[in-house]
């Protein structure tokens, strides 16, 4: 097969599958530009459209993917709006700028140290903090944790800008030990290693959520719009001593991993954290 | 939510159904209890009244939840929804489980031009790779659509065939390409049509994306692959040891 360097996006370029993609007619509750904003949009993050290159014409997309003008401007507008596409009268549309990840991450392999070192670096404002019922989902899932617990909420910003919701559960009888302004600026876990509860081992489950009423103000993000949501469950020599559950804005933070091949050859897992 | 603008693209009914569904799927409406009222979610959602009972109209067609006349809108049906999400990442996370408990369907096995990121970001993939694009599915059900890219020096043994049920890198390591390490990310993004046809959720609808890059002892890239996965199936779970880091795992398997 030829090297290609495509600067204009072509047909078949842009379609994910083979042949073009054909917007669905009719799927309720979701507005016919919204399949074409989606679909240029996963071009423009994933660089089948590079940054600076030209979009296919108006009436290009119109005919391609059977929509009306009306409709094929909405798309464009939205992401005009976004900041993602510029457009020239008379010139065309170009991409503005790829895929760019975010501004924070936190490295798993190095997590005892990434999590404080995070918490240094960013601002965070307490929501709640009160002794309130653990909810009965999460109890479920961590029967070890009591029916009550210090609900520590907050808010945490970079340079600003919210990025994660976080709420912490911690067993009463830890939790009626620590002051509020513990969490101004520093983890659960530094605060737990500051009265003695040291955090030796961790549970961290990730996946996607959409974003609910209160996230969606806080996080200032639409209702319904993917958020990533963690839960890390730590762990004393005692058994479970916190539960944290966060959701962030994926523009802004996502979870990373370094990975080595684990040299025992019966581990059911073949893949394990690389050592620091 | 602004009243007036479904500037999501998702009408605002769907978004509440959304938001309602996935608050009982999760049981932060357990099952049994009552909804709040229509005029209070008509509040708390800045919606319309018609909005808001469309949305229960749907949960009501789903069985999600019951209206009962002159007491309230209950959940209906427990869901344990972490028991079977992690039931599902315990077969999918177990290399030995994947050849006979998952099935795949291959949706796209070809030589392809490297897309543009890949060459930016890596040019050691050079023009062309192998692209492997695919559905697992654990009890018939999709769990997860992944796209792989692969160098064409390294794919060129591969065949569909070889590939069978198995991970890229693990038919990687059957023909002596031998992964020796990873870098990964975790993301949050919204399923666009077509991951949402192959994973049989609405557009828009927020699904678990990974991206991930693996290397050979000799620090040569072996993939790089594109992972979305239905958040109500599968979650990355990893363990983390304080005092003993080589005693933590990551469990997804590659």
């Amino acid at each position: 097969m030829a090297p290609t360097t495509v600067h204009r996006p072509s047909k078949s370029k842009l379609s994910r599958e083979n042949g073009s993609l054909r917007p669905p007619r009719n799927v309720r509750g979701v507005a016919r530009y919204y399949f074409l904003y989606e679909h240029l949009s996963g071009a423009l993050n994933d660089g089948t459209i590079h940054a600076g290159g030209a979009l296919p014409s108006e009436p290009d997309l119109a005919t391609r993917y059977k929509l009306s003008r009306t409709t094929v401007r909405r798309a464009l507008a939205r992401l005009e709006e976004e900041g993602r596409i510029v457009r020239h009268q008379g010139r065309g549309t170009y991409a503005r700028q790829s895929y760019k990840p975010p501004a924070l991450h936190l490295n798993l392999q190095d997590f005892f140290k990434e999590l404080p070192a995070l918490a240094s670096r960013t601002a965070s404002s307490v929501l709640r903090f009160e002794i309130g019922p653990t909810p009965p989902a999460l109890r479920e899932l961590q029967p070890q944790l009591a029916p009550h617990a210090l609900i520590v909420q907050r808010l945490h910003r970079f340079r600003g800008t919210p990025f994660a919701l976080s709420t912490a559960y911690v067993p009463e009888r830890i939790g009626e030990r620590v002051p509020r302004e513990a969490f101004d600026q520093s983890s659960l876990l530094t605060v737990l290693d500051q009265l003695g509860r040291r955090t030796t081992k961790t549970e961290y489950t990730t996946t996607a959520v959409a974003a609910d009423v209160v996230a969606a103000k806080r996080l200032n993000v639409q209702l319904g719009a993917p958020l990533l949501r963690n839960r890390a469950v730590l762990f004393s020599a005692g058994g479970v001593q916190a539960v944290v559950d966060s959701v962030c804005r994926p523009d802004r933070f996502n979870i990373r991993a370094a990975l080595e091949r684990s040299p025992l050859r019966n581990s059911r897992s073949q893949w394990r954290l690389k050592r620091s | 939510m602004t009243r007036g603008t479904n500037a999501g693209g998702v009408t605002r009914y769907l978004r509440v159904y959304t938001v309602l569904s996935q608050a009982l799927a999760q049981g932060d409406i357990g099952a049994g209890e009552a909804l709040p009222s229509e005029p209070s979610l008509v509040h708390q959602y800045g919606v319309s009244r018609t909005t808001v009972r469309r949305a229960l109209e749907r949960l009501a067609a789903e069985r999600s939840i019951v209206k009962r006349k002159g007491s309230g809108t209950f959940a209906r049906n427990k869901i344990v929804r972490a028991a079977s999400t992690r039931q599902t990442a315990a077969i999918l996370d177990d290399p030995r489980n994947l050849a006979t408990n998952t099935t795949v369907r291959v949706l796209e096995f070809k030589n392809t031009p490297a897309p543009e990121f890949l060459q930016r970001e890596w040019p050691e993939f050079g023009p062309t790779v192998l692209t492997i694009r695919k559905v697992r599915y654990v009890d018939r059900k999709p769990v997860v659509l992944v796209t792989n890219y692969v160098p064409e020096e390294v794919g060129r043994q591969l065949t569909q065939r070889r590939l069978g049920n198995d991970t890229c890198l693990g038919a990687l390591d059957k023909l002596g390409f031998h992964g020796a390490s990873a870098e990964q990310e975790a993301g949050a993004v919204t399923a666009d049509p077509f991951a949402a046809r192959h994973l049989g959720i609405r557009v828009g609808a927020p699904v678990l994306n990974l991206k991930s890059l693996a290397r050979d002892s000799r620090d040569r890239i072996l993939r790089y692959a594109n992972y979305l996965y239905r958040p109500d199936r599968y979650e990355i779970h990893t363990v983390v040891e304080r005092d003993r880091p080589h005693r933590g795992h990551y469990t997804q398997s590659l």
